[in-house]
C-alpha cells in the first residue's frame, strides 16, 4: 500500500517526512544494539512476506502485515518499515523517495497503534480465543488505519481526489479481512511454537 | 532473488561517487515533486530521460518498470479530469472533462515518470551496499544504516527459506484458493518464516559477540571524490535551480 | 602461553534450555594448550550448545567454567575469552553479516581496537592463507555455500585466536577446499575442538576423540 510520486502536495509530503522522522528516532532509541539483528532479520522476513500473493476470488492481494510488525516490534516498527520501503523505492520504484515519509508513516503509525491497543491481550496466556480476536483486530486495524491515512493524505492534498480516495477505501475491504485472519492464525502459530517472541 | 537489476555496467553514472548521488538526487527529485504546473516536470522528464540514455542501461527493462509505475496513475486519469469544475474540454456521456483536470493528471504523470527515471539512472546504477555506505558518510544514524545492511543481507537467505517451505507445501499437494484452509496455511508458513528469522537473528547476535562486538558498530571508509563527481554536482545544482525558477 | 597449560576446565556443569529437559548433567571436560580434539555425538546431543556455553553466549544453570585459569560468570568475563578463543558457527550465513568479505573479516579486529590499516593488513594476510585473494570486495550474500564457509573461517582466523572451536567446519566444502583447510590447521593452529561426523577428518586432524553421550562428555 503506497502512493505514487508526484501526487501529493508539498505540505503533505513535508508532514510525512517530519512525522516519520520523529517515529524513526523514537524507534532507534528503543532499539538497543542487541536487538538490532532481530529487528533487521524480521524486517527481511516481512519484506519477503509482502511479496506473497494471496488469492481472493479471481484476483490476488499482497499482504502488508503491519499489525503484526507492530505487535512484535512496537516503536521499532518505524525503522523496520522505513528500511523495507526504502529498498522497495530503490529496486522496484514502488512508492518512491519523495513519498517515503508519507508512506512510512501510513504503514508504521497503524503498526504502533496496534501495538498499544492489542499487544496486552495478545500476550495473555489464559484465553486463546481472546488472543485470536485481538490478533485479528491488530491485523485488520493495521491495514484499515493505513488505508484511512492514505485517504487522508489524498483528500488533504485536494478535494479533487475524493473519488479516488473512495475507490481505495473500497478496494481495501477484502484485504482488511484477509490480513485480520492471517494475523490471527499467525499469532496462534507463534504462541504454540515460539511463545517468547510475543513477550 | 536478483534485486540490483541496473547496478552492473561501466557508464559515467555507474562510476559516480555514491555520496554525490544522494547530494544531487534529493534536491532534484524534491524540486520536481513540489513544483506546480507542467513546465517543471516536463523539463525534469527530458533531463531524466537523457540520464537514462547516458547510463547505458537496458531501455526495455526501464520501459517495463515505467509501465508498472503508470498503472496506478491510469486510475487517476479515469477520475481526475472529470473532478474539476471549469471549462469543458471534452465529454464522455454525462461526464465532462475540464482542461484543469487534464493538466493536473498530466502534471502528475510527468512528475512520477521523471522521478522514477532519475531514481533508476542515478541510484539504480550503484550497488545497494555502497549507497548505504555513502549514507554513513553523509551523517545518517549509524544504527539505522547497519539495520539496513543486515536487513538487505538476510533477504536472500529468508527468500531461500521461503521457497523451500513453499516447495514442501506444493509437494504435499497444497493449492492456494479462496478459503480458510489457504489462509491458515499461509499464516503457518509466515509464522514459520518469522520464527526462523528470529532464531537466526539470535545466532547472528551471538556471532557478533564472538567477534568482540560490544555495542558500537565499526565503519570502514573508502570513498574519494573525482573531478567528474564535482562536475556532475554542479550541473545537477544548476538544473535543479532551473526547475525551481521556471 | 605454554604448551600443556589449561585453556578450558569445566566442572560439574548443568544446563537445560528453558522449559526443556536437562541437556548436560554434571558434565566435566578440560582442554590443554596443544591438544587437538574431536567431538562427536548424535544430532541434538548438544555439541553446538556446548560451544555456546564456552563462549558465554548462553549461561549454565550451575557449574564452573574456567577459561585461562579464571572462572567466567558475567558477560564482561567473556570479553577476553572471545578475543582469544574463536568459534566457527555451524551455518556460515549466521556469521557473515557484513556487506563485503573484507568488512566481515575486519569486523572482529576492529572490535578489539585495531586500526583500519591494521585490519586491512590482516584481511590481506588471511585471504592469502586461505587462497581467497581477489574475494575482498565480493558481496558476502552472493557467495556460494562453500565460499561462505571459507570466508567465515577467514573471519575466525583473522582474530588470531589461541584456540579454535569449529562446528562442522568442512560441511559443504569440496576436496580442494577441505585440503586447504586441513593444511591451515596443521600449519597455524595447535589447539582446537572440531565437531564433525566426518571420519576422515577425525583420522587426519585430531589426536583424541570425545563424545557427548547421556548428558556427559566421554573419551572414546
Ligand atoms: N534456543 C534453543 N531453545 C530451546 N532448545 C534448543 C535451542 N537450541 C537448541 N535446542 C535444543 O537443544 C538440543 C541440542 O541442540 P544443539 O544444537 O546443541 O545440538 P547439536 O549436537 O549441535 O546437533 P546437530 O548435530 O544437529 O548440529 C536439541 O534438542 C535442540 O532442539
Ligand atoms: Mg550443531
Amino acid at each position: 500500500m503506497h502512493i505514487s510520486e508526484g501526487v501529493l502536495s508539498p505540505a503533505v509530503l513535508a508532514a510525512g517526512v517530519i512525522l516519520s522522522a520523529a517515529g524513526v528516532a523514537m524507534g532507534l532509541k528503543k532499539m538497543s544494539a542487541d536487538r538490532m539483528p532481530e529487528v533487521a532479520v524480521l524486517s527481511s522476513a516481512f519484506f519477503i512476506v509482502s511479496l506473497i500473493h494471496i488469492p481472493v476470488g479471481p484476483a490476488s492481494v499482497h499482504l502488508i502485515m503491519n499489525g503484526l510488525v507492530g505487535v512484535l516490534l512496537g516503536w521499532m516498527a518505524f525503522p523496520s518499515i522505513l528500511v523495507a520501503l526504502t529498498l522497495q523505492a530503490l529496486v522496484f520504484q514502488y512508492g518512491g523517495f519523495t513519498v517515503l515519509g508519507v508512506n512510512t508513516f501510513t504503514v508504521a503509525a497503524p503498526a504502533v497503534t496496534a501495538y498499544y491497543l492489542f499487544s496486552c491481550a495478545i500476550k495473555r496466556n489464559d484465553n486463546s480465543s481472546l488472543t485470536a480476536l485481538a490478533a485479528f483486530c491488530a491485523g485488520a486495524l493495521g491495514v484499515g488505519l493505513a488505508a484511512l491515512l492514505l485517504v487522508l493524505a489524498l483528500v488533504t492534498t485536494g478535494e479533487v481526489f475524493i473519488n479516488v480516495a473512495k475507490l481505495i477505501a473500497i478496494a481495501h475491504l477484502p484485504v482488511f479481512i484477509i490480513e485480520g485472519a492471517i494475523t490471527a492464525f499467525c499469532v496462534l502459530f507463534l504462541k504454540k511454537v515460539k511463545p517468547e517472541l510475543l513477550n | 532473488m536478483h534485486l540490483e537489476e541496473f547496478a552492473g555496467g561501466n557508464s559515467f553514472f555507474h562510476r559516480l561517487d555514491p555520496r554525490v548521488k544522494f547530494i544531487t538526487f534529493v534536491p532534484y527529485v524534491t524540486a520536481i515533486a513540489v513544483m506546480q504546473g507542467i513546465k517543471a516536470p516536463f523539463v525534469g522528464l527530458i533531463i531524466s530521460a537523457v540520464m537514462i540514455l547516458a547510463a547505458g542501461i537496458d531501455i526495455k527493462k526501464v520501459l517495463n518498470r515505467l509501465i508498472v509505475i503508470n498503472l496506478p496513475i491510469l486510475i487517476l486519469w479515469i477520475f481526475l479530469p472529470f473532478s474539476y469544475p471549469g471549462e469543458g474540454f471534452f465529454s464522455i456521456g454525462p461526464f465532462t472533462a475540464t482542461s484543469e483536470g487534464v493538466l493536473h493528471a498530466l502534471s502528475i504523470t510527468l512528475k512520477a515518470n521523471s522521478i522514477v527515471m532519475a531514481t533508476i539512472a542515478i541510484l539504480g546504477t550503484s550497488e545497494i551496499f555502497s549507497l548505504a555506505h555513502a549514507l554513513v558518510h553523509l551523517r545518517a544514524p549509524v544504527k539505522l544504516v547497519y539495520l539496513f545492511f543486515f536487513f538487505y543481507r538476510y533477504i536472500s537467505v529468508i527468500h531461500n527459506e521461503y521457497t523451500c517451505l513453499k516447495k514442501t507445501l506444493t509437494a504435499r499437494s497444497f493449492r492456494p484458493a479462496t478459503n480458510m484452509h489457504t489462509y491458515r496455511t499461509y499464516a503457518n508458513l509466515i509464522g514459520m518464516l518469522i520464527v526462523r528469522s528470529y532464531e537466526r537473528s539470535q545466532r547472528i547476535y551471538k556471532a557478533m559477540l564472538c567477534r568482540g562486538f560490544k555495542g558500537t558498530f565499526p565503519v570502514m571508509s573508502h570513498f574519494s571524490l573525482k573531478k567528474s563527481d564535482i562536475a556532475f554536482s554542479a550541473t545537477m545544482a544548476l538544473i535543479t535551480v532551473i526547475i525551481v525558477i521556471i | 602461553m605454554e604448551q600443556g597449560e589449561n585453556i578450558i576446565e569445566i566442572e560439574d556443569l548443568n544446563f537445560a534450555y528453558p522449559h526443556e529437559k536437562k541437556l548436560f548433567n554434571s558434565l566435566s571436560f578440560s582442554l590443554k594448550k596443544g591438544q587437538r580434539v574431536g567431538l562427536t555425538g548424535h544430532n541434538g546431543s548438544g555439541k553446538t550448545t556446548f560451544f555456546h556455553l564456552i563462549m558465554g553466549l548462553i549461561k549454565p544453570l550451575s557449574g564452573d567454567i574456567k577459561i585461562f585459569g579464571k572462572s567466567r560468570k558475567d558477560e564482561k568475563d567473556f570479553y577476553e575469552v572471545r578475543e582469544k578463543i574463536s568459534l566457527l558457527f555451524q551455518d556460515p550465513d549466521d556469521q557473515l553479516f557484513c556487506p563485503t568479505v573484507e568488512e566481515d573479516i575486519a569486523f572482529g579486529p576492529l572490535n578489539i581496537g585495531m586500526s583500519h590499516d591494521g585490519a586491512r593488513a590482516i584481511v590481506k594476510m588471511t585471504c592469502e592463507k586461505l587462497n581467497l585473494t581477489g574475494y575482498e570486495k565480493k558481496i558476502t550474500l552472493r557467495l556460494s555455500g562453500g565460499e561462505k564457509r571459507l570466508v567465515s573461517l577467514a573471519a575466525v582466523i583473522a582474530m588470531n585466536p589461541v584456540c579454535y572451536l569449529l562446528d562442522e567446519p568442512t560441511a559443504g566444502l569440496d576436496n580442494g577446499a577441505t585440503e586447504r583447510f586441513l593444511r591451515y590447521l596443521k600449519d597455524y593452529a595447535d589447539t582446537y575442538i572440531i565437531v564433525t561426523h566426518d571420519r576422515e577428518l577425525l583420522k587426519n586432524a585430531v589426536d583424541m576423540v570425545y563424545k557427548i553421550d547421556d548428558c556427559k562428555i566421554i573419551r572414546v
